[in-house]
């Protein structure tokens, strides 16, 4: 278990299940994966743990046997490496020094063994001599141990770093998961009424939970999300929001969240105020309190909704994020579920290749739904967007979060308001002003035609009735039922304008009779009324006839806090500055040895150098020291 | 000589303390304690490289007298650009890293001439290209520093934030190793091979300015407003630049290996050594670099290590080199196969780099496509 091998293919484990955990997205909701893989596939990778690899059992035993293997092979070989650290060899004999590579004879007319000694010193070796028994002199020489030394530390360092993370890992849940002492919960539940198996006390050593807070609100729980379900983590204090901000760039993204904390000790009721923002956490307790995100708070809105199919009165609503709201309308009773409200937004809408993103504005998002239970999503924003150089409301819906949003685009009128619209709405669904206007068309155009206008007239009144009930999809379907095909093209095309122009004559009759408003003074108003009728006819494919328009809005926020106990850093931080020692030392020390052999009588003397790894650098350094060695001896 | 060279080392030494601490006196309200002490450590990593790499100083000196002729000839205004002939062809940042740009895939050209024809003069020519192109390239990120803060105060932030910047920083931070290199070992040949990673960067770098729009200033998101980014980045900068070398010269060494161009290459002796450095260069650098992203993790995410994968791959790609490193120093493999598996690790590296940001999601927001 100690063998190289060993460890490498455990190693090459740990890098095959990283690949995985990175390709397959974890710890997504259960039902994504459903979608995406099927049930089958499903079913196998979660019994795989494959949705939380990091986690898994199997992993945890892979780096058990790591952190054992190297342990093991730690064990092994310091006891040697540290004895060769400290060890001179000095039992060599001369053939075995003559027998290495870098071996030099070298001739000195007047030898003096202190200086030699000196001038190794001085380039880092440590020196010992020893007599030999025939009283040749040797001089023993090293540099670079630490580089031996370097092997225990980056093993070590590994061991420690893995045993911190295993720390700070969720072994201990998972155990007490196994064993069926703590449960994951998976219901949606009051706070007070989650039962003491799903919450973990004050001894639990290492956690990462999350806390969501409104400003004013505090709470003395986490929660730590945990597969298809949570945990709550009690915590050694309070914390309460005081005051939460957003800073913006001008371009609208965010530049900075900053929480302003109140922290109550439970054990010593000690309070500390802190504020904290992304990149500056506190830590309190021997908790770390990171902000991590922002959310809505229940920010509170006032809507006006609208019926685009009919003549009725708009309603105003008060309405709040996360609340829902009834609603009887036309003896049907719908449920409005407010999900969320967006200040900004910074959308692409230009279409233009390069990137253009604004702000557009706040947003809200909301569920309504009927009675039988189906709900259809919305997004409205607030203010007009300009698109295609016109400005627009805009408001998306979709059946399923799968979708896209499908946008409904009302045309803003000349004061950047949605009422132009609604008038224009109005006047479309009353039936004497379109006849007026219908008459109106006629006798400026036929008047000198020899054609029926009453029947003209009687049959655009039908055209338009079909409108009313179903926009362009009805005209269509009536153009197909009642005309033949080779003149359907140009009838479809006959209608469009003729709409087109009663309805535009609608407009212009009005501005003429309200001078007071100036909706309509405006030199498209050709082009307000073709956008004007392709969003009445689009508003039958937007699920409900309702529209809500937001006039106001109270912004609450929330701000989302991670809070983590992590035991384990100390020693993963430990560890890593050993790690980096410990290459250095493996990398850059090189391990030398030298001896210098002076038999008694010669006037040589023999200089060898070793090194345990080749590089080939080292001949040059070999060379090196063998000229200064030689030049000194030939000064002396 | 040996004094002028002293003399050189004194003023530029003495150059850089002045300007760090101009830097310190007139800009210490808006750092905090830790970017101080970055840019007091930074002015002795800067010596200490200049002190004992003569060409370093030049190229130093010179972008920095780059850098304030822009700064200079800005006045404050980033509207001046149209106006000002010098500004609009070389001093902005856009300009200079087109230079850039352009001098990179000369230089590779030259290289390759020089390849086979082995004259001095070619090799020198080549040489004396990339530093120019490398000059203008980091003269062109100094400036962009400084054109960030001229968009509005907050939006200024050291220019390593997006996928563009730091292509521009892989290609001189690749160039500068090779060019030290180039110069202990002796040999212009391996510019040719080395100048191809290089330029594939480059050609990166172009569309995706050009496509995407990419040379715009972004502000930065909160999580990234740290002083962590600026030592974080460059570390991990010079650990893939170092592979990439490894890369490349593992490339000439099959080359040689395989009996091609060994009149033209080094020996294969000299190939393996060059590669081995700049893996163990690359290695240590990478491992600094991701205990530093480990300890920002800790601080922004509140976690050292969330698994996301940009971190699980960093894992990936040291565990490959550690296991390079593990072969040749303790079986003392060398060869072919370690030419192909440092080969192999550059694309390992790359998806690193880049897959992870184009493929797989994750918390390291910079630089989607
Ligand atoms: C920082 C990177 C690492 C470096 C530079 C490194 C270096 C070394 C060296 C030099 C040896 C040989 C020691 C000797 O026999 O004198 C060695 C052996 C070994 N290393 Fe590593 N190591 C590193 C990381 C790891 C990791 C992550 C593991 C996996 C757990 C590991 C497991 C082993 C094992 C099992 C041996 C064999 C010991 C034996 O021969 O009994 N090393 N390593």
């Amino acid at each position: 278990m100690s063998s190289m091998r060993f460890a490498i293919t455990m190693l090459s484990f740990v890098g095959i299940a990283s690949i995985i955990g990175t390709i397959l997205k974890q710890k997504q909701p259960y039902e994504s994966y459903i979608i995406k893989f099927g049930q089958f596939w499903f079913d196998i990778f979660r019994q795989l743990d494959l949705f939380n690899v990091y986690q898994a059992i199997w992993f945890l035993i892979i780096l058990v046997f790591l952190i054992a293997s190297t342990s093991l092979c730690v064990i092994r070989n310091s006891p040697s490496i540290l004895r060769e650290y400290k060890k001179f060899q000095d039992q060599i004999r001369e053939k075995s020094l003559r027998s290495f590579k870098h071996c030099y004879e070298i001739s000195v007319p007047s030898f003096n063994k202190l200086d030699l000694i000196s001038l190794l010193e001085k380039n880092n070796f440590k020196v010992r001599e020893k007599k030999n028994n025939s009283s040749d002199l040797l001089i023993i020489a090293k540099k670079g141990s630490f580089q031996k030394l370097g092997y225990i530390f980056t093993h070590l360092a590994i061991i420690i770093i893995s045993v911190g993370g295993i720390l700070d890992g969720n072994l201990m849940l998972k155990t007490q998961e196994l064993l069926g002492i703590k449960q994951i919960q998976l219901l949606d539940l009051p706070l007070s009424e989650i039962p003491s198996k799903s919450r973990l006390d004050l001894n639990n050593f290492s956690y990462r939970a999350n806390v969501l807070l409104s400003e004013g609100e505090k709470q003395d729980v986490g929660v730590i999300p945990s597969k298809d379900g949570y945990l709550i983590q009690e915590l050694p204090f309070s914390v309460g929001l005081k005051d939460f901000n957003i800073e913006h760039y001008s371009s609208g993204q965010p530049k900075s969240f900053e929480s302003d904390l109140i922290l109550t000790s439970k054990l010593t009721g000690k309070i500390k105020e802190q504020k904290i923002s992304v990149n500056k956490p506190v830590t309190f307790e021997g908790v770390t309190i990171y902000q991590s995100d922002f959310q809505d708070g229940g920010t509170k809105l006032n809507i006006v909704t609208t019926d685009l199919r009919t003549n009725n009165k708009s309603q105003p609503m008060k309405a709040e994020v996360f609340k829902s709201n009834s609603l009887i309308y036309m003896n049907q009773s719908f449920s409005f579920e407010f999900e969320d409200f967006r200040l900004f937004n910074i959308l692409d809408i230009d279409s233009s290749q390069k990137k253009n993103s604004k702000n557009v504005g706040p947003n809200f998002t909301y569920k309504i739904r009927n009675e039988s239970g189906q709900a259809n999503e919305y997004q409205t924003y607030q203010l007009p967007m300009k698109l295609e150089g016109r400005y627009f409301f805009v408001s998306g819906m979709r059946e399923t979060p799968q979708e896209d949003y499908k946008f409904l685009k009302m045309p803003a009128d000349a004061e950047r308001g949605l009422d132009g619209f609604l008038i224009f709405k109005n006047l479309l669904l009353d039936k004497e002003t379109i006849k007026r206007a219908i008459n109106q068309v006629i006798s400026t155009s036929s008047s000198s035609k020899s054609v029926n206008s009453g029947n003209l007239e009687l049959s655009t009144l039908r055209l338009f009735k079909t409108f009313q009930q179903g926009g362009y999809n009805d005209v269509a379907l009536s153009i197909d039922k009642n005309i033949p095909i080779q003149e359907q093209e140009s009838a479809a095309n006959a209608y469009i304008k003729i709409i087109h122009l009663v309805t535009n004559q609608v407009l212009l009759d009005y501005q003429k009779n309200n001078t007071s408003t100036k909706f309509f003074e405006r030199e498209d108003l050709s082009l307000f009324t073709q956008d004007a009728l392709n969003a009445y006819s689009d508003s039958f494919f937007y699920g409900t006839p309702l529209f809500l328009e937001l006039k106001d809005f109270e912004h609450v926020q929330a701000s989302g806090l991670q809070l983590t106990k992590s035991p384990g850093k100390f020693w993963v931080y430990l560890g890593s500055i050993l790690l980096v020692i410990g290459i250095f030392c493996m990398i850059y020390v090189q391990e030398v040895r030298l001896w210098v052999l002076k038999k008694k009588n010669s006037k040589n003397i023999l200089l060898t150098l070793t090194t345990n790894r080749h590089h080939l650098t080292f001949d040059k350094y070999a060379n090196d020291i063998k000229n200064k060695i030689n030049s000194f001896s030939k000064k002396g | 000589m040996k004094d002028q060279v002293s003399l050189y080392n004194k003023i530029f030494i003495g150059g850089l303390t002045i300007l760090a601490s101009y830097a310190l006196l007139q800009f210490h309200n808006y750092m905090d304690g830790y970017e101080v002490a970055i840019l007091i450590s930074s002015v002795f990593a800067f010596s200490w490289l200049g002190f004992s790499w003569r060409n370093f100083k030049s190229y130093f000196s010179t972008i920095f007298l780059l850098a304030f002729l822009s700064i200079f000839l800005y006045q404050g205004n980033l509207l001046i650009v149209e106006e000002n002939f010098l500004l609009k062809y070389f001093l902005s940042s856009q300009s200079a890293i087109m230079w850039m740009s352009a001098l990179y895939p000369l230089s590779l050209i030259i290289y390759w001439f020089h390849l086979f024809n082995s004259q001095d003069f070619s090799g020198k020519l080549a040489s004396s290209l990339v530093w120019i192109a490398t000059t203008l390239g980091t003269a062109g990120l100094l400036i962009r520093w400084y054109e960030s803060y001229l968009i509005n105060i907050d939006v200024g932030h050291i220019p390593i934030s997006n996928l563009y910047e730091v292509f521009v920083l892989f290609c001189i931070i690749t160039a500068l190793i090779y060019l030290y290199y180039e110069e202990r070992i002796g040999t212009k040949k391996l510019g040719a091979f080395i100048l191809i990673i290089i330029n594939i960067a480059v050609g990166f770098l172009l569309w995706y300015s050009f496509a995407k729009g990419a040379h715009e200033i972004q502000p930065l998101v909160p999580a990234l407003q740290s002083y962590w980014m600026k030592i974080h980045v460059p570390a991990n900068f010079i650990g893939y630049g170092a592979f990439a070398i490894a890369a490349m010269v593992s490339v000439a060494y099959l080359i040689v290996d395989k009996g091609w161009l060994t009149k033209y290459l080094p020996e294969k002796d000299v190939l393996d050594d060059l590669t081995y450095r700049a893996i163990a260069i690359g290695f240590i650098f990478f491992t600094i670099a991701t205990i530093l992203g480990a300890v920002w993790a800790a601080e922004a995410w509140g976690g050292y290590w969330s698994w996301d994968p940009k971190e699980t791959w960093a894992l990936i790609v040291w565990l490959n080199y550690a296991a390079w490193l593990h072969l040749r120093l303790i079986k003392g493999l060398r060869g072919n196969i370690l030419a192909w598996w440092s080969i192999i690790g550059l694309f390992i590296t790359a998806f690193c780099f880049l897959g992870v940001n184009l493929f797989l999601s994750g918390l390291h927001s910079y630089g989607e496509l």
